[in-house]
């Protein structure tokens, strides 16, 4: 006879991607290798989804050009995600997307119950508008304040200063070098920082992984411990070097 | 995924004569990455770690060489077999620059999924299989500790189960040490961690892990999490802090019978509430012993030998409800009724043994240790099983898995021989002479419709 029809208790686990499109973001192929790093993670970010049934990873994203609006508006579980390609074009409204993640971490519509939030923040270059406001309206929502906050910077010309103000700043602890903001310099290094973010993050930030002594027990400064960044693995095939933006 | 390894590629290793093909990648994670590999026509696993987690864990090398010449346990291990550094001639092939190592184990069977399957729902199992998965995860930990080893990472993500069987395999064995010998990075998993290595108070070891086997073993039987009740509920985020309260610094088991602060709450936990009255009250007091006294005092948690006592015993006393079919567990004698479907159920036939008895259900099975004072339990050879009437299940009979013949006895005082491999009825039978030991047929006072 089958064992009881009964299902794990679990709480929902919100991943939003808050992604520049702005023009300068149409150079290089940079917003086509976004599309592409997002796209091919999805499969990843299901399989982490799979084995952590204690999380319902449910993603979002937001786009901000001239105007933040919402790319994936409702919250949507990974495995049923079709990832719409954004297109490039206009400024950088980043206040006016981390004001939109400010409403939508708001309880309601957030849950009363849930895991920490991932917000992940990619950008190739600097606030056009209030960026300021937008980041005093998020980090007085609590969930944003819990939330695990990363940034990916694409290319030399984004800035470092803001993003690491999303992010926030975390001192140096034992062993671990302070948190910065992720650069990528090419389409390699953004795809296997999306999938660390969508895999080994949501991982973490689900169901705790396996602990070693170096890791900080005692309450930390972050309130999920972040994963191993991927080790640089070295292609032989590629004699020319990826393109650099 | 990147692969560090190039798939299709036969690398050349020190100390193995013949190279290992790699045949594919099959997962990693932030500790390294498996791959399936080929060496001379036998297929095996290779873990291959990254830098930093060898950089992270000065003893690992020391354990492993330690563990491939301590051999497995018992047969339940993916046990390492051999540690791999690459030859001077395929260094050049491994797509990274730090140096590195890895180490050859069993390949995992397809039959075998992530026990993470059944937590989360997804598996057809019985109860049965779960509960003999359960014997099993003890018993293999009972083999463990006995070898004066310990594991120190128990969780859902370390454990295969086999649906259909109810066999367990378990994996990434490269923490396990000497008891006490403290030469290990590993803590454990939070949610399976004891709560003085949580605190930090203590260094995992055989103590520490038999908390964690009675959180696995309580997640496999109830799909539930002992510790989660009204005091995670009251927790909006759970973050780091928040599980270091909830199994730390204030963990109070959600059927504590002394302190109901963290009883489960009827919708969110309805699993806890609905599978915990399936277990027979000798299951439940283990779980009480480890979650409640042997919170803090880690040495009077349940040892293995005692779940693999309370398991089996719970195994011999599965009867089938007539009304619904589902597998009951209560102990005889008083009145009990089925708690699926609530219907009484009957007072079962019995087969009465020199040490134990065992219920006459389909599939119950007899074994060495019914038999023999001094076998400890061990459910992989039975001598016997019960099986239903092919044309009216509702007849049993009991079949000789033994080597030897049987003799069988009616009531009418008939004997014939029951050769290995047959089955005889049970429905006249008063009592069977088997050369491990009598085994003798006990109806109930008023007798039930079946058989």
């Amino acid at each position: 006879m089958p064992f009881p029809d009964v299902k794990l208790a679990n709480r929902p686990l919100h991943f939003l991607y808050l992604c520049d499109c702005s023009g300068s973001m149409a150079a290089s192929g940079k917003m086509q290798a976004l599309n592409q790093a997002i796209r091919q993670s999805l499969p990843g970010m299901a399989a982490v989804a799979r084995d952590n049934p204690e999380a319902r990873v449910l993603v979002r994203a937001v786009r901000f050009a001239d105007h933040a609006v919402w790319h994936i508006e409702t919250p949507t579980p990974v495995d049923q995600l079709e990832w719409r390609d954004l297109q490039a074009g206009g400024i950088t409204a980043m206040g006016e997307a981390l004001k939109l993640v400010a409403a939508a971490l708001q309880t309601p519509p957030m849950e009363v119950r849930a895991l920490p939030p991932v917000l992940v923040l990619i950008s190739d270059g600097q606030p056009t508008d209030d960026f300021a406001a937008g980041l005093e309206a998020l980090l007085r929502v609590p969930w944003a304040q819990k939330a695990v906050r990363l940034a990916i910077a694409l290319g030399h010309d984004a800035d470092l200063e803001v993003l690491q103000r999303f992010i926030g700043t975390e001192p140096a602890t034992a062993g671990r070098s302070p948190r910065r903001p992720l650069q990528a310099s090419n389409a390699t290094s953004l795809a296997q920082y999306i999938q660390w973010a969508s895999t080994a993050v949501v991982g973490a930030a689900s169901m705790p992984a396996s602990r070693v002594s170096e890791t900080p027990l005692e309450p930390a400064a972050g309130n999920i411990p972040l994963p191993d960044l991927p080790p640089t693995v070295l292609d032989p095939t590629d004699d020319v070097g990826p393109l650099v933006w | 995924m990147s692969w560090i390894l190039p798939e299709g590629a036969s690398l050349g290793f020190e100390g193995l004569a013949a190279p290992l093909r790699i045949v594919r990648g099959l997962g990693g994670g932030t500790q390294g990455q498996v791959y399936e590999v080929d060496l001379e026509g036998e297929r095996l696993a290779l873990k291959w770690y990254l830098p930093a987690c060898i950089a992270r864990d000065g003893g690992l090398e020391r354990r492993l060489v330690a563990s491939i010449r301590a051999t497995a346990p018992n047969e339940d291990f993916l046990w390492p077999i051999a540690l791999l550094r690459a030859s001077p001639a395929s260094r050049p092939l491994i797509r990274i620059r730090d140096e590195s190592f890895g180490y050859l184990m069993p390949l995992r069977p397809p039959a075998y999924v992530g026990a993470c399957e059944h937590a989360a729902g997804r598996l057809a199992i019985g109860l049965r299989q779960v509960m003999r998965a359960c014997f099993g995860l003890a018993d293999a930990f009972h083999a463990l500790h006995l070898a004066g080893l310990c594991y120190k990472d128990v969780s859902l993500g370390n454990l295969f189960l086999e649906p259909a069987s109810g066999g367990i395999l378990i994996c990434d064995n490269d923490n396990v040490a000497v008891d006490g010998a403290d030469h290990g990075a590993v803590l454990g998993t939070p949610g399976f961690m004891a709560p003085e290595v949580l605190l930090g108070q203590a260094r995992p070891g055989a103590d520490s892990d038999l908390f964690s086997l009675a959180v696995l073993l309580f997640r496999l039987l109830t799909r539930h999490d002992p510790l989660k009740g009204q005091m995670e509920l009251a927790i909006r985020c759970l973050d780091e802090p928040a599980r270091r309260r909830l199994c730390g610094e204030d963990p109070v088991f959600i059927f504590d019978p002394v302190d109901d602060r963290n009883r489960p709450d009827p919708i969110e936990h309805a699993a806890a509430l609905i599978t915990w009255p399936i277990y027979p009250r000798p299951l439940q007091a283990l779980f009480e012993q480890t979650f409640c006294r042997g919170m803090k005092q880690p040495s009077r948690r349940a040892l293995t030998g005692q779940w693999k006592q309370e398991l089996a015993r719970s195994l011999d006393r599965r009867s089938l409800c007539p009304a619904c079919g589902q597998e009951n567990f209560q102990a005889s004698g008083a009145p009990a009724l089925c708690w699926s479907c609530g219907a009484p159920l009957p007072e079962p036939i019995t087969l009465r043994l020199p040490h134990g008895s065992v219920v006459a259900a389909p599939d119950n099975e007899l074994h060495p240790h019914h038999f023999d004072a001094l076998a400890g339990e061990d459910l992989r050879r039975p001598l016997a099983r019960v099986v239903a009437h092919p044309q009216d299940p509702r007849r049993l009979g009991l079949r000789n898995l033994s080597s030897a013949a049987w003799s069988a006895e009616t009531h009418d005082g008939r004997v014939q021989a029951v050769q290995p491999g047959e089955s005889c009825s049970l429905a006249a039978l008063a009592r069977i002479q088997s050369p491990a030991g009598p085994i003798a047929v006990q109806r109930p006072i008023r007798p039930s419709p079946i058989a």
